[in-house]
């Protein structure tokens, strides 16, 4: 449309004026802000407020880590050294302010997008991407149906949800048969969103394959529940000797604090994409409780140089400690980055094309370098199982990527 | 049930209410519409979504504002009414390919039938106040939670309008922030206004009017209380579902929370009360107000002035500079923006 | 025409008795639907145990509305702030976190009295819907202080020790029974403080009849900052009791603010220790509603109760306070 694109240069040139005094302040990079044009934004969309805002100032915090590295590094060298700056756009774990946020980005000239950690959040500004086609890198969302409905300019660094459920399975029957102590009976405690709903279904599929019988399926309100004591006395009274469970971090803490205390008889308590069980301050809120715990997830790739080195730089920067999420960030931005350096352009089709081709090594524990598939899915990223041992959750399985063996039976609670 | 005439002695200021002139209101009506239709050209596109957020707070508004600024019957669930038009709305395009113009009159039918029936059944019960109030929130939480948990409306996931390769009037579907999107908006906002404006002149209007004031004294006179404030309900309900309608085309999603969530209700209230209860103008100076409050307290915020720099990398700022400033509006102004002006000029 | 003819029925069981009668059937449900009397068993002691706490977060909003007509929806985020005391007082010292029970009541009671004080004083008697965004307003600005103060990482406040408790086959948490127990005991010492006490009289003076109060020499602006601070303090005082088993983020306090609403409105708005009874069956309904219909939300059942409260008897199960 002929006024679009007048409006558009219009608002790029207030976007830039407006911005320009503004620019690079919260993302602490070193003055980029100064006299030189070639600057490249990139928009950010995570809950910066409301209640995901932790995650989301974990996931900001990596996108700006990478943008720093960049910068230092050179920027982008096929456009001249060009400098990148962050956008950034507060969800507020709201789908439709997300979407607003993503549409003020791109209308400020953003080449791409980076978010938004809720799967409901990253189906609304996938929708906007791909009207303004604009390349979107979800950096956290699992939800399968977001790469399901054709989108060109949409991409997804984690692996999606339903492989977490598979994984889960499969992992866990193969270390409970190699430990001499088979599965006998799993029950199976959900949130009751697609998220849980979703990674049962993927989890009870495979579980058919693989002959394991299913037990109990127990579905909770994430956002209401405050014990889950009745919840865990049901698996105890299933008589399962597997407990799965997907849920979010709170209610992940409450499920191993109910573990505790029931004390149902159970080989293994397994995360299917647990929000807490992989965390590394779990062990510091549930206490005891944590201890064997099991979760299936993406994980940072403690054993890489990278890795260990972006945890540390995360610890001396931020005063925290990085959780996988934020290397998920990092790497989206660095997939950019790579684009737009191979695309030798900012115009919006050319980098998609560029991204799609992927190339970086990720900082999480992949069988590759980041491949996209034609929806836009990661192939290599790889779930993997982790432990609490000692106090910290640590990688058992599968074996090539493991920094200690799994401790099964883990009797967990006891 | 039988229908008794209203007394000899309501019929005079009936006949005033009637009588008092309609100019004045449309005139004002027909510059705030040509002032408003300049506005895309006006605006930078980023700010075009601000534009229509705008406009869908102000049918909230008004709707609200019709049941429960001139009936005085609080609701604090209209994100009922509102999730029901968005629903209707997204499930019959989604699942049987219908026009959101043909589902915009099935979803407001819908939501008017259901606020006649939660009305009936709160008023046989006499419900008032604060308990009016809580009833219509208890009722959207019970939707908000049967819809997440129902899969033929999508669960938790909720409802996605299917994108189109090319514009649509037929789907209501264009190009993101195109101003088609603007202008639907702000003709459907100009019909809320006119509907209001009539119905308030109408001898249900009025009635409403007199039972929120004195509603012994209606009943006495033979007014139909029940009835009329069916109808006002009604009337509402429908308003609040052509939002809902108009937000899932626009958002081109719906989902239990945003729906029938608390913040939906509260959204269709803070313009109402922020610029004026039973104002036919509040409404719409609250919403231009609010619409863009929350994006000016993130833009100046987004990166704090230089004497908060301890804050820098923390977030929340914005948000309390937003609650604050709505907090100062409605404890310095009790009776709204358009109310104030109205006592001052009225003072003068 | 059933209502006036059914209200006049000598037979007809009080709302109370109907109330627990509804339990009753639930609990048949649930144990028909789960078939094991120790889930069903572990579903009345851990709702009876969550509704000790619902009881004392209700009390302080039901105080606020009664004496003060505010309809508070801030209540959730001052237990919130009695989490982060609590946090605060724990990461500090070192030491048990019920030591920072008498600090989480005295901060959030000062906190609410000064609100009351300098803001919402200007506010008093005006309508529903301005006190209402104001609430709303003030939920926000403290959730969000929260924010940027401590951060949207969870945090704890956990006991060393945290064994189960075992009572009658099913299982609780020490400190849940603490809880429990706690929140029971300043309920009543709350009580006591209204009903026995010259400073009680007039707070319920005050309640009754504002006006009559004011001539008769009672400071009725200092009565409702103290009473806005006892209820605020009630709310400071729940958020410590569940501090050592709740993940303690900004928003932790607002998934309680809907549910003390139901309390209060089942107690009858303004009855106390209406308040009281009802926190313990929104509790009982809220688990063996999640056994007995399973796959819906526990809450929902909940609702459906409130509803049919709220449509059959709205002055709720004990009566309200008259107006």
């Amino acid at each position: 449309m002929r006024t679009r694109t007048s409006v558009n240069v219009i608002a790029a040139g207030i976007g830039v004026a407006l911005l320009a005094g503004c620019g690079g302040g919260g993302s602490a990079d070193s003055g980029s802000s100064g006299g030189d044009p070639k600057v490249i934004k990139i928009g950010t969309l995570h809950p910066l407020t409301g209640p995901y805002a932790g995650d989301g100032q974990q996931l900001e915090n990596g996108a700006k880590l990478a943008i720093k590295a960049i910068n230092d590094a050179g920027g982008i060298k096929s456009l001249g050294g060009a400098q990148l700056q962050l956008d950034a756009g507060d969800t507020k774990g709201a789908p439709d302010t997300g979407q607003s946020e993503a549409q003020r980005l791109i209308s400020n000239g953003d080449v791409a997008l980076v978010g938004t950690y809720q799967s409901a959040v990253s189906a609304n500004v996938a929708a906007v991407a791909e009207r303004n086609r604009t390349p979107f890198l979800m950096d956290v969302s699992g939800d399968d149906s977001i790469l399901s409905q054709g989108y060109k300019y949409s991409f997804r660094m984690q692996p999606k949800n339903s492989r977490f459920g598979t994984a889960a399975a499969d992992y866990v029957d193969q270390i409970a048969k190699a430990s001499g102590h088979p599965v006998t009976k799993v029950a199976y405690l959900h949130e009751s969103t697609a998220f849980g709903t979703g990674a049962y279904n993927a989890f009870k599929a495979e579980a058919g394959k693989l002959g394991l019988t299913m037990g109990p399926e127990i579905t909770y309100d994430a956002a209401s529940v405050s014990d889950l004591t009745t919840q865990i006395a049901q698996v105890k009274a299933s008589g399962a000797n597997v407990l799965v469970v997907s849920g979010y971090y709170r209610d992940g803490v409450l499920a191993a604090k109910a573990v505790q205390t029931v004390k149902p008889k159970l080989d293994a308590v397994v995360g299917a994409a647990d929000g807490a069980f992989d965390q590394p301050q779990f062990p510091t809120d549930a206490g005891s409780a944590a201890n064997g715990f099991f979760d299936v997830n993406y994980h940072l790739d403690d054993s890489a140089a990278a890795a260990q080195a972006f945890v540390k730089l995360y610890k001396t920067t931020y005063n925290a400690d990085a959780r996988t999420e934020a290397a998920l960030a990092y790497d989206a931005v660095r997939t950019i980055a790579a684009g737009l350096e191979s695309a030798k352009s900012t115009d919006k089709t050319k980098l998609r094309d560029a991204i799609a081709k992927g190339g970086i090594t990720p900082l999480t524990i992949s069988t590759g370098p980041v491949t996209f598939d034609e929806k836009g899915e990661n192939t290599t990223a790889l779930p993997v199982l982790t432990q609490v041992q000692n106090g910290a959750p640590v990688v058992v399985y599968p074996k090539e990527y493991a920094a200690k063996s799994p401790i099964y039976p883990a009797n967990p609670g006891q | 049930m039988t229908i008794t005439t209203p007394d000899e002695a309501l019929d005079a200021p009936v006949e005033r209410e009637k009588s008092r002139s309609l100019v004045r209101p449309l005139l004002v009506l027909a510059v705030i519409t040509v002032l408003a239709a300049l506005v895309p050209s006006v605006l930078s596109e980023s700010r075009q979504s601000i534009a229509v957020r705008v406009l869908i707070f102000a049918i909230m508004a008004l709707g609200w504002n019709l049941m429960s600024g001139y009936g005085g019957m609080f609701s604090f669930g209209h994100a009922a009414y509102f999730g029901i038009g968005a629903y209707t709305d997204s499930y019959l395009l989604v699942h049987h390919n219908v026009s959101p113009w043909i589902s915009l009159f099935i979803g407001a039918a819908l939501a008017a039938l259901v606020a006649v029936v939660t009305g009936y059944l709160a008023f046989r019960y006499k419900l008032r106040a604060a308990y009016f109030a809580l009833a219509t929130f208890a009722f959207a939480e019970m939707l908000r939670l049967l819809a997440t948990n129902t899969h033929w409306v999508g669960g938790s996931t909720g409802l996605h309008v299917p994108l189109l390769t090319a514009d649509s009037w037929w789907k209501l579907q264009f190009a993101a922030n195109a101003p088609q999107y603007y202008y639907i908006g702000l003709a459907m906002v100009v019909i809320c206004v006119l509907i209001t404006l009539l119905y308030l002149r109408s001898r249900s209007g009025i009635y409403t009017v007199a039972i929120r004031d004195n509603e012994d004294a209606a009943n006495s006179l033979g007014v139909p209380v029940m009835r009329v404030k069916l109808t006002t309900m009604a009337l509402s309900a429908a308003i609040t579902a052509v939002a809902g309608m108009f937000y899932a085309q626009y958002f081109m999603f719906v989902d239990p929370d945003i729906a029938f969530g608390q913040a939906q209700s509260v959204q269709a209230i803070t313009p109402a009360v922020i610029g004026g209860v039973a104002t036919v103008w509040g409404p719409l100076v609250g919403a231009l107000i609010l619409g863009p409050l929350s994006d000016l307290t993130s833009s100046w915020l987004r990166n704090p002035p230089g004497f908060l720099d301890f804050l820098a990398g923390r977030s929340g700022l914005d948000v309390i500079v937003y609650a604050v400033l709505l907090i100062v509006i409605v404890v310095a102004l009790p009776k709204g923006i358009v109310g104030t002006v109205k006592q001052w000029w009225r003072n003068r | 025409m059933a209502v006036s003819t059914r209200r006049q029925l000598s037979l007809r069981p009080s709302p109370f008795v109907a109330t627990m009668l509804l339990v009753l059937a639930l609990f048949v449900v649930a144990l028909l639907r789960s078939g094991s009397m120790s889930i069903t068993g572990q579903a009345l002691l851990t709702g009876l145990i969550a509704g000790g706490v619902y009881s004392l977060l209700a009390m302080g909003l039901s105080l606020i509305f009664g004496v003060l007509d505010i309809v508070n929806f801030a209540h959730g985020s001052f237990l919130a702030i009695g989490l982060f005391v609590t946090y605060e007082v724990v990461h500090q010292t070192g030491a048990n976190p019920y030591v920072a029970l008498p600090v989480a009541i005295v901060v959030l009671f000062v906190l609410g009295a000064l609100l009351q004080l300098l803001v919402l004083n200007r506010t008093m008697g005006s309508s529903l819907e301005s006190q209402l965004l104001i609430t709303l307003g003030l939920s926000l600005l403290i959730s969000n202080a929260l924010l940027l103060f401590f951060g949207g990482d969870p945090l704890s406040a956990n006991l060393h020790n945290d064994p189960g408790v075992h009572i009658f086959g099913a299982v609780a948490n020490l400190s849940r029974v603490i809880a429990f127990v706690g929140a029971l005991v300043l309920a009543l010492l709350l009580y006591v403080l209204l009903e026995k006490t010259s400073f009680g009289r007039a707070i319920r003076a005050v309640a009754a009849n504002r006006q009559g109060a004011g001539l008769v020499g009672i400071d009725v602006r200092m009565i409702y900052a103290v009473t806005f601070g006892l209820g605020t303090a009630c709310a400071g005082a729940a958020g410590m009791f569940i501090a050592p088993f709740t993940t303690i983020t900004p928003t932790a306090g607002d998934q309680f603010n809907i549910l003390a609403f139901v309390v209060v409105v089942m107690g009858g708005l303004g009855n106390i220790m209406g308040a009281l009874v009802s926190g313990l069956i929104v509790g009982l309904v809220e688990q063996l509603g999640g056994v007995a219909i399973a796959g819906q939300s526990p809450l929902l059942s909940v609702f459906i109760l409130f509803l049919l409260i709220l449509l059959i008897r709205p002055q709720g199960i004990f009566g309200a306070k008259s107006s």
